[in-house]
């Protein structure tokens, strides 16, 4: 008897869990940032959890586990049970720099790609004052009497447009690492450094000249600013962000998940939230931004052991 | 004139004031509590901009902005533990004042203290926000690396008596910075193979447990002490008028040293409140009585960190660029709401400025009003019986330490700090050098290696510096001259005895 009662409940626990994947979700869904509320990664992360909560019928809960470049909530996350309620929102340097610069214990195998959500492309921009208001007055200063290009830490996105850029003119660039943020922008201000990378926003914000944009098209955004193409050296260097559940996340949890997210992202309401945040939305369903997730892992990889910036 | 009539039209609408009045309660309430600090007020106030007019959503952040650094005083004046960390160089006065029976006339101290450099401030953010923008760029990593320098120097003052003691403090502080990732490299020391430990240990959690945690501990251990509250004098006094007017000078200073270092990018409140403490025991006429109980303390401490609210808000507001971790959340709403500021808002939105402006200066009001309620809602609180009120810190305490990053290392480094606080009193070592350490280690730190980067790793590049060559001469010049004078006055003394 005993046994037969184990094997009945056995049974009636396999089919607890088929019907809890067939009613996904069913209680509240977790999306971790892994910086700080306010921040950049935090404000779409929030947008996109008040549209999702609607779709979903579930509350939404978007919650920061902050530090060292993200790694400290990726962390986390690839941890968490794979169960669908555990998620997490995150950008391009925590999920495909990070682990190379860190030797993270998460990588390229640790998150399954829902959909991205932003991306903002970053300019090439300087200060109106420095003198250098072209593509070719940057580029003959850089070979000329040579250049610093200020931006977050060494690895930072800033730092491998930095890298990039030197690769492209052939030649060195100083590199002068900052807190990050607008501290950037304190250094090309007060004139110690020549250029960095922003977003679209470098004209309202801080008063900047762009001279290229670093991406394989012009921006609707700002139209009069050439790509890096057009002067031979073709680019794709943006901050793009996502969704992301742990490896082992259910299938048909994941097809939710997308579905979801598509259909968040296509109301008015988060539309409206971007734009009057001036945040530049992109999606991409599940396995695009899969495929698109493993190329730039393995790009950024190449690119920083170039630098010379990874620990083997 | 017709900005201030656009900004009044767009402004001054009911809702406007009533975030104003939340945004200030709040602020000053999670100021009290200790761990609660500026950057988990705004955090946890956040969610709630999403519904929120944008003019709303403004008066709420500017509201807890200026008053939370206030409410830090009132809990380093009566429970001995700096409710923000900017007001960690309150207690060195607020808590002796207390103990004397006289708690209060010290958060009467620390209100109008605080009032007057929040309005000092202001004014001068009204006057020059753009021009002093533009003085606050010419300051390169040479220049605030001299000033953290002079800040630190405050270890010394407060090591009197016991200097070896303090200084070992202020090196184990320096040295707790450097666990975790480099900011500037990348690289990751200290960490001891640990992912949680890999993300660095912050100022908030050490704070608490150094001074909140601890004094629970140290009053768990030692049954029997006196309830806090009945000896004290709990409640709201104002300073006499003459006395106010008789210290014109420490007001001045330290409004002066807290608004120019607020508009430094990333300097903050404790190297302001640190560098006017530093000064008070320099030029103060009463320097010999600070650190027991002076309102010159309470002035230099209370003034400068409020007058570095409007400071931060310079560069905030005039470049968009934060000053502190408070204008940093502060600025992410303001995107969030639409308002992008920095270069449009000053050319071509003067209106939202000057609402800002009007909001700050009705926050500063709102404050004082806080301030004298609470210190009486304070005074009851404070006659609950001890185990609850301990309780209540002790609960206060861990979740003001885990609130801002999430991060569970958090928790670990907050109860262990608090134990080390236990030992550390029982030893009689100052914790402040501790607490000093760790708040200026990131910058000082930073700041170097950029000026060394800078500068192609010559540290010739700080001596060449105009700004910080002066600082340096100054820093060397209060560490000398008392030094030479003690000298002098032991060899007078021993002439003396000779003859």
């Amino acid at each position: 008897m005993p046994k037969s009662l184990g094997l009945l409940a056995a049974v009636s626990m396999v089919l607890a869990s088929t019907t809890a994947m067939a009613d996904y979700p069913e209680r509240a869904v977790t999306v971790m940032v892994p910086f700080i509320a306010g921040g950049g990664a935090d404000v779409p992360a929030r947008f996109l959890a008040a549209e999702m909560e609607k779709e979903l019928g579930q509350t939404v809960i978007v919650t920061n586990v902050a530090g060292a470049g993200g790694t400290v909530g990726a962390t986390q996350l690839s941890n968490a049970e794979a169960d669908g309620y555990n998620l997490g929102f995150m950008p391009v340097g925590t999920t495909t720099t990070q682990p190379h610069l860190r030797g993270t214990s998460y990588g390229v195998d640790s998150f399954i790609p829902i959909c991205m959500v932003a991306s903002g492309p970053f300019y090439l921009v300087v200060d109106p004052a420095s003198g250098i208001s072209s593509w070719d007055d940057f580029a003959a200063k850089a070979t000329g009497e040579g250049l610093t290009f200020t931006g977050a830490a060494p690895g930072s996105l800033a730092h491998v447009t930095s890298v990039a850029l030197g690769a492209m003119l052939d030649t060195e660039i100083q590199y002068l690492p900052t807190k990050g943020g607008g501290d950037a922008v304190n250094e090309l201000k007060g004139g110690r450094a020549d250029a960095t990378a922003w977003f679209s926003d470098y004209d309202v914000r801080f008063g900047l000249n762009a001279l290229a944009i670093f991406a394989p098209e012009r921006s609707e955004l700002q139209p009069e600013v050439p790509t890096t193409g057009e002067f031979g050296h073709p680019s794709d260097i943006a901050v793009w962000m996502g969704l992301f559940a742990p490896a082992g996340t259910p299938d048909d949890v994941v097809a939710r998940l997308d579905s979801a997210c598509e259909t968040a992202m296509a109301t008015d309401g988060f539309k409206g939230n971007m734009e009057k945040a001036n945040r530049e939305i992109r999606h991409m369903n599940s396995a695009d931004f899969t495929a698109f997730f493993r190329e730039a892992f393995e790009a950024n990889g190449e690119l920083l052991r170039n630098a010379g910036l990874v620990k083997e | 004139m017709e900005t201030i009539i656009a900004a009044l039209q767009q402004f001054s609408t009911l809702g406007v004031l009533l975030a104003l009045v939340v945004g200030a309660l709040w602020g000053t309430v999670a100021g009290i509590l200790p761990g609660m600090g500026t950057v988990a007020a705004l955090i946890i106030a956040l969610p709630f901009t999403f519904g929120m007019s944008t003019e709303s959503s403004m008066a709420l952040f500017l509201g807890i902005y200026v008053t939370s650094v206030y409410g830090g005083s009132i809990s380093a004046i009566l429970i001995n533990t700096p409710g923000t960390p900017q007001s960690a160089a309150t207690v060195l006065d607020g808590y002796p004042m207390a103990q004397a029976g006289k708690a209060d006339l010290a958060i009467g101290w620390a209100t109008v203290s605080s009032f007057a450099g929040g309005i000092f401030s202001l004014v001068i953010l009204i006057i020059a926000a753009p021009t002093l923008a533009k003085v606050s760029v010419a300051f390169g990593p040479a220049a605030i690396f001299a000033i953290v320098l002079f800040a630190l120097t405050c270890i010394a003052w407060l090591s009197e008596g016991s200097m070896v003691k303090g200084l070992m403090g202020g090196m184990i502080g320096l040295w707790l910075t450097t666990i975790g990732q480099d900011n500037l490299t990348g690289m990751t020391r200290f960490s001891f193979g640990s992912e949680i430990l890999r993300g660095g240990l912050t100022l908030i959690p050490i704070l608490i447990g150094l001074f909140a945690l601890s004094e629970v501990l140290y009053r768990t251990a030692k049954p029997g002490a006196q309830t806090t509250g009945a000896h004290m004098n709990v409640g709201f006094r104002l300073p006499a008028w003459a006395d106010m007017v008789s210290r014109w000078r420490e007001f001045a200073r330290a409004c002066s040293i807290g608004t120019f270092i607020g508009i430094l990018p990333g300097t903050g409140a404790m190297a302001a409140t640190f560098v006017t403490y530093t000064a008070a025991k320099r030029y103060s006429p009463n320097r010999e009585k600070l650190g027991t109980g002076e309102p010159d303390g309470l002035i230099a401490s209370e003034a400068s960190n409020n007058a570095v609210t409007g400071g931060a808000l310079i560069p905030t507001l005039a470049l968009g660029i934060p000053g502190d971790g408070g204008t940093l959340v502060l600025l992410g709403v303001m995107t969030i709401q639409g308002v992008v500021p920095g270069f449009d808002l000053i050319n071509n939105n003067p209106q939202v400025l000057t609402g800002a402006f009007m909001m700050v200066l009705v926050a500063n009001v709102i404050m004082f009003g806080a301030g004298m309620v609470s210190a009486r809602v304070f005074e009851r609180i404070l006659r609950a019986p001890e185990p609850l009120l301990m309780g209540m810190i002790l609960m206060f305490s861990l979740v003001g330490a885990f609130v801002v990053r999430g991060n569970p290392v958090d928790l670990i480094v907050c109860v262990i700090a608090g134990v080390i606080g236990v030992v550390l009193r029982i030893a009689k070592y100052p914790m402040a050098p501790i607490v000093i350490g760790v708040a200026l280690g990131f910058i000082f730190e930073e700041k170097l290696r950029q000026g060394m980067i800078a500068s192609r790793g010559s540290v010739w590049g700080f001596v060449n510096d105009p700004i910080a060559l002066p600082i340096f001469a100054l820093t060397l010049t209060i560490i000398v001259v008392p030094i030479i004078r003690r000298r002098k006055s032991t060899i007078a003394e021993t002439k003396g005895q000779a003859q």
